[in-house]
């Protein structure tokens, strides 16, 4: 085992143990754990691109081929993003009990996967390869954030007995949570929007067709589709409260899908990024 | 009647409902586009998953999902959304202009004016002055994130007036989007043409294999011939292997190189609206046709396409023997049987380059099978010969030209600009400032939190009124 995959594993360590402390600080309402959470999580993420930098300078190329790198990229884009919120916005910090087991499910499915690393092919050597996939990471992160904030909304909702409202009391105002998760919706939006359209100039640059409704740009489409509908439904039709929150929930799984499911699925020109490690 | 209708069509399309739905309903048109394979994977694709979905394919066919992204009722939904978002438009601009009037006033509002102009006040404590109430408002806005100024007697955080055109600018810029998208696929042309190395074709249709051009595109205009100059079956640079690689060239009408450069992905053959990129390759056996007197009477350049036969290629096509009637006597086509390493076809020319001749007569029926190594001949039925005079590659090139490119790009960047905008831009106006009066001194504050705000009304105020002075009530002011 090498030192990179020894890493890597203490970052799921880590992980792991943060989710643990989160959910033990948020159920039995002890606060200092749930500070404790932040750090550890910290810690992890510093493991985390410890072992992806020894990763990059050995193959000469970033995270972006196969399920390994493409689900390492998107966990250390959610923690990294929520680390630094947290650190930023302290109250926010107990999301990270909804934010933190998303990190280790697919970090965990990373480590089970093939960790072979692959090389850069002709359709991939562009300088476009690193700010579409930086873009694709970001706008995940901020959805995940936003799914957090959403859990985190509708627990406080369900909590018939107060308990958890009291639990989740440190956290910002029901109005300030749902305001929060649609600022990130709003940044992912953003992000995947720019994910889409480098994309396409891509496409233009590398074979001159800017879209070809292959499936994983329909999917992309799909989904941000998905997050316009979000938002006019909140700006324009005035949702509020917990079926808002339900949307914002659903409706991040459904971009891991499009980032990570469908390159599997389909054989695409994305299949040897997120998927099977096919050329194409 | 007819301005009636145009209105009642206008309040339809602007219904923020239809627009929502609308988005809705592309989105699962779109999926079920990803379920269904579409027409242009290929018949043999088509045919397999009608036969596996015997039950669905009426239903999949009648609404037309193996053309998903090209049907009428999916560009009509687009077209309908395009009307929708220039309405949307339209209706934000028209907000924007509001707000950032509101903003400009906001900014210059000054202590008389807020004291009389105002949304809440809130009761302070008897023991804080004026200037500590400003203090402690302006350091509790500060925790809820929202950073103000102080300036004679007033705190306040007014966002700029150009912080409310980031959704206008976005949504019109999707419109325009939009409108370039539909234009672009009116006025493009694009295709695949089979090129020898060696061989010069005109940009024409008739030079092309597949070519669909739009309506409004004018091929009178095309003046230019593309060349392919040489092959390379695996070319590297810079460490990386960048596959079969032909370089091809451009030439305008009076033959002229305009540009030559090597065309392999990311390195698209670009000038002016055209790009050329290499979307497959394969081999073009030349061919020479002699009479029973040895004496040439045709040649031919026969394209060879790979595929998953036994021998690993096909024919692209198939040449016909007349007599001089004009009667076929024999049909043959040619493939090239490639070598093997270590159980895999390799797609290269065989090192000792030979090609397998199949002839039928004209009832079908095979009358030859020949191998035929370069240079060499086969007798066919007719008594003719055929010569094999070599193998080598043709490039198919994909030819795309679109003048709508530059329009999409500029449009892909404004609205990302105005999503930016959207996204990043507050749009607030927070003033306070403190009433001295018979009831004591309270604080006013005027509250607009449109977008992005950091902290919300509700919390804004019960975190003032904890911090100006607990167990104080406050109330709200009469407009």
């Amino acid at each position: 085992m090498t030192l990179e995959i020894i890493l890597m594993w203490f970052t799921l360590t880590f992980y792991a143990a943060a989710t643990a402390t989160y959910a033990f600080g948020v159920t039995f309402s002890k606060e200092k754990l749930t500070g404790r959470a932040l750090y550890v999580a910290t810690a992890g993420l510093a493991f985390q691109i410890a072992s992806l930098g020894i990763r990059w300078e050995r193959l000469g190329h970033g995270p972006y081929l196969g399920f390994y790198e493409v689900a390492n990229a998107l966990v250390l884009c959610v923690v990294a993003f929520f680390v630094v919120v947290a650190w930023r916005n302290p109250r926010l910090s107990a999301a990270g009990m909804a934010i933190m087991p998303v990190a280790v499910v697919l970090l965990g499915g990373a480590m089970l996967s093939s960790k072979a690393g692959l090389p850069i092919t002709a359709k991939l050597a562009s300088y476009w390869l690193f700010i579409h996939v930086a873009f694709a990471n970001l706008a995940f992160a901020a959805f995940a954030i936003s799914f957090g904030c959403a859990v985190t909304y509708v627990i406080r909702v369900h909590s018939k007995t107060g308990k958890w409202t009291a639990r989740l009391q440190k956290l910002p105002a029901q109005d300030v949570l749902e305001n929060l998760t649609v600022r990130f919706v709003l940044v992912g939006f953003l992000f995947w929007a720019i994910m889409i359209a480098t994309g396409a100039i891509w496409a233009n640059e590398a074979w001159g067709s800017y879209w070809s409704w292959d499936p994983i740009e329909t999917w992309s489409l799909i989904v941000w589709i998905i997050y316009a509908v979000y938002l006019h439904v909140r700006f324009t039709l005035k949702w509020h409260g917990e079926r808002l929150a339900w949307f914002a929930i659903v409706a991040m799984p459904l971009a891991l899908f499009a980032l990570i499911g469908i390159p599997l699925a389909f054989n695409t020109p994305h299949a040897g990024i997120g998927g099977l490690g096919k050329d194409f | 009647m007819i301005a009636g209708a145009w209105r009642a069509a206008v309040k339809v399309l602007r219904s923020a409902r239809l627009a929502t739905w609308l988005l809705a309903f592309v989105g699962a048109w779109s999926v079920a586009g990803t379920l269904v394979p579409q027409s242009n994977a290929g018949p043999d694709v088509v045919a397999k998953w009608a036969a596996a979905h015997a039950g669905l394919e009426p239903v999949v066919r009648t609404l037309g999902f193996h053309d998903a992204f090209t049907s009428p009722v999916f560009t009509a939904c687009i077209v309908v959304l395009a009307l929708c978002t220039a309405l949307c438009a339209w209706e934000r601009t028209r907000l924007a202009v509001g707000k950032a009037r509101i903003l400009r006033r906001s900014a210059v509002l000054d202590a008389s004016a807020l004291a009389g102009d105002h949304d809440l006040e809130i009761a302070c404590g008897p023991a804080l002055s004026g200037d500590e109430v400003l203090a402690r408002t302006a350091a509790k806005l500060g925790e809820l994130g929202v950073k103000t100024k102080r300036a004679d007697g007033v705190l306040a955080a007014v966002s700029s007036p150009w912080s409310v055109w980031g959704s206008p600018v976005f949504h019109w810029a999707l419109f325009a989007l939009m409108v370039a998208l539909i234009v672009g696929n009116l006025m493009r042309a694009s295709g695949l043409m089979g090129i020898s190395v060696g061989e010069t074709k005109t940009d024409a249709p008739t030079s092309y294999g597949l070519v669909h051009a739009g309506p409004l595109y004018d091929w009178s205009r095309v003046h230019r011939s593309i060349r392919v100059d040489a092959f390379d079956p695996a070319y590297r640079s810079d460490g990386i292997d960048r596959g079969p690689t032909p370089t091809v060239s451009l030439l305008d009408a009076a033959g002229n190189v305009l540009k030559t450069q090597r065309v392999y992905p990311n390195m698209t053959l670009k000038s002016g609206t055209l790009t050329i990129y290499p979307s497959d390759f394969g081999f073009t056996t030349g061919l020479t046709l002699l009479n029973s007197k040895g004496a040439e009477t045709g040649h031919s350049a026969q394209l060879v396409d790979f595929s998953d036969t036994k021998d690993g290629t096909s024919a692209s096509g198939s040449l016909n023997v007349r007599d001089n009637a004009g009667n076929v006597l024999l049909s043959f086509s040619v493939t090239v049987p490639l070598d093997r390493v270590g159980g895999a076809l390799v797609r290269r020319i065989p090192k000792q380059p030979a090609v397998r001749v199949v002839a039928t007569g004209p009832d079908g029926a095979k009358v030859l099978d020949a191998i035929v190594r370069e240079g060499a001949t086969v007798v066919l039925p007719t008594g003719d010969s055929l010569r094999l005079d070599g193998i080598d590659y043709y490039a198919r090139l994909s030819l795309v030209d679109d003048g709508s490119i530059p329009l999409l790009y500029a449009g892909l960047i404004v609205a990302v600009l105005g999503l930016t905008l959207a996204v990043a831009a507050r749009q607030q106006i927070v003033m306070a400032t403190v009433i001295e009066g018979s009831e004591g001194t309270k604080l006013a504050l005027k509250m607009r939190l449109w977008r992005n705000a950091s902290s919300s009304r509700s919390e804004i105020e019960s975190e003032l009124a904890l911090a100006l002075g607990e167990d104080l009530d406050t109330k709200e002011s009469t407009p």
